[in-house]
């Protein structure tokens, strides 16, 4: 579905997105994560056809990024993190007229509004709507055409959690019906939960790329941290793969003496600090 | 040409709810109105009442070639305007990656007023006109007076990031406009100062009435819009 090699991209004389290669599967989600300014937004807007001065070659559906003709926008849908909308027109309005660029069949609207919990606000002017409203709209803008790329950037910034799940589940709902999925987000819950694949996109460069399990595991196993009172609270941890080996442990289970026992996993946060060196935020 | 019908159609839609740009369509029928019935009777008046045989009708041929530009300025002013609100709801970014694409959008946006405007313009100057003109002449006027409007609509759309400043900037980018002026009123060679300006050249060709004074105008016209253009592409 997607295919980048060589990729090499600059606003300056400076590079910003320098000699990056990867490829994305059909079907597949597929994460950008990183810090604000590390080439994210830059990327997708290569693979979308905004920016065209790149070097090396992106192409996607077989068709090269900077060669994209009015038809390659037949099968991507775009979901930008704010609102593209005509406030003046109503959340209807908007959706007919941009389902009447296309020229294949589009998604009824009245389904699609009724998905995301919209189907008693489709008359009512963008201007009033609220932000997690307007996110939610957006979202199903992007679906409007049925598109077999879908590229969402922070999908579910600005939702409160119940919205949050529902959009997540629409998400999984567009990867199971077969769509490919490319995902921009700081938010390593949602990149964890969503994606089979993720990079790490650090000062525009590829710093890690694989599934989300594999990179966690990468640091190595989960500890468990355990408590017990002997003249006073003492705390000790172990590697969860070597807790047989735990003499201490053992011998606390077995008189009953533990206060308290709890694993931690590694998260995606964690593997990202550990391999760039910075936080997502 | 689905999509940028569409988008013709999305932006009448959006003027009817904006009762400024909707006011700013029918002011070329009114302008006609006051320069075909309204000049000559104040031209009677006034005449009349200072024992002089003309006043304002040594100027009936600049009147009909400020009428020229007038329709197709006020239609590429409107779609200026609702450009630049597209621009602010980034609506304008998001039609760049549908179908529409950006060449759509400039046909959508100033390829079909620019269009309209000119047959109107073809439409109204023989019905309000002042002073005679040829058909070829009306023709040559209401293109180049087209090529006006698309530059002030450009101007606008290139130099303001939003509808107050879009404002501003046609109050502006009129003064463009008023090159047409200088020929008639300045007749040493000072008045090539404003030669850059196409309407400087439509005001020389109806000064002395002769059309090949058109060709500098288109040609400097082509010169403004492709510098704009880019200019305004680079911004969007």
């Amino acid at each position: 579905m997607i295919q980048v090699s060589n990729l090499s991209f600059s606003y300056t004389r400076q590079p910003f997105i320098s000699d990056m290669s990867f490829f994305v599967s059909s079907g597949e989600i597929f994460g950008f994560l990183g810090p604000s300014g590390a080439g994210k937004s830059t990327l997708q807007k290569v693979l979308i056809g905004m920016l065209t001065a790149y070097q090396g070659s992106a192409m996607v559906n077989g068709i090269e990024c900077r060669h994209r003709t009015r038809r390659f926008y037949e099968d991507i849908g775009v979901d930008f993190e704010f609102s593209t909308m005509y406030e003046k027109l109503t959340a209807k309005e908007n959706l007919q007229f941009f389902s009447s660029l296309y020229e294949k069949k589009t998604r009824p609207i009245d389904e699609l509004l009724e998905m995301v919990g919209l189907e008693h606000d489709g008359d009512k002017r963008v201007a009033d709507y609220s932000k997690g409203m307007k996110s939610r709209l957006n979202f199903i803008k992007a679906l409007l055409h049925d598109p077999l790329l879908l590229c969402l950037d922070e999908p579910t910034s600005g939702l409160d959690p119940t919205n949050s799940r529902m959009m997540k589940n629409m998400i999984l709902a567009e990867r199971a019906k077969g769509k490919t999925i490319l995902l921009t987000t700081h938010n390593m819950q949602d990149a964890a939960e969503l994606c089979d694949r993720v990079a790490f996109i650090v000062n525009g460069k590829i710093c890690a790329l694989d599934s989300p399990h594999n990179l966690i595991m990468s640091k190595g196993a989960a500890t468990v941290t355990y408590t017990w009172i002997d003249n006073g609270e003492h705390s000790a941890s172990c590697p969860i793969d070597r807790l047989s080996d735990d003499e201490q442990l053992k011998r606390l289970i077995a008189n009953n003496c533990l206060q308290s026992i709890h694993s931690s996993e590694p998260n995606l946060n964690d593997i990202f600090m550990d391999i760039t060196g910075r936080t997502l935020l | 040409m689905r999509a940028i019908r569409s988008s013709f159609f999305q932006m009448l839609a959006y003027m009817r709810r904006d009762m400024m740009l909707f006011a700013a369509c029918p002011a070329p029928i009114l302008a006609g109105l006051f320069f075909r019935y309204a000049i000559p009777f104040l031209e009677a008046v006034l005449a009349d009442y200072f024992h002089m045989p003309a006043i304002i009708s040594p100027y009936y041929r600049l009147i009909d070639v400020l009428f020229v530009m007038i329709t197709p300025t006020m239609f590429c002013f409107v779609s200026a305007m609702v450009s630049l609100e597209e621009a602010d709801e980034k609506t304008a970014a998001y039609l760049f990656i549908t179908p529409l694409g950006r060449t759509g959008y400039l046909s959508a946006r100033l390829g079909l007023p620019a269009v309209i405007a000119f047959l109107v313009t073809v439409i109204l100057l023989p019905v309000f006109k002042l002073t005679t003109f040829s058909s070829i002449a009306i023709l040559l006027l209401a293109a180049c007076g087209t090529l006006q409007g698309v530059i002030v609509a450009l101007l606008v759309a290139a130099l303001s990031s939003n509808r107050l400043e879009g404002m501003a900037i046609t109050k502006l980018s009129m003064l463009t406009v008023f090159g047409a002026v200088i020929p008639f009123f300045v007749k040493d060679s000072i008045q090539y100062a404003l030669c850059p300006l196409p309407s400087f050249w439509i005001g020389k060709a109806g000064s002395e009435n002769t059309l090949l004074y058109m060709f500098p105008a288109f040609a400097l016209s082509a010169i403004w819009i492709c510098f704009l253009l880019k200019w305004y592409l680079r911004k969007m």
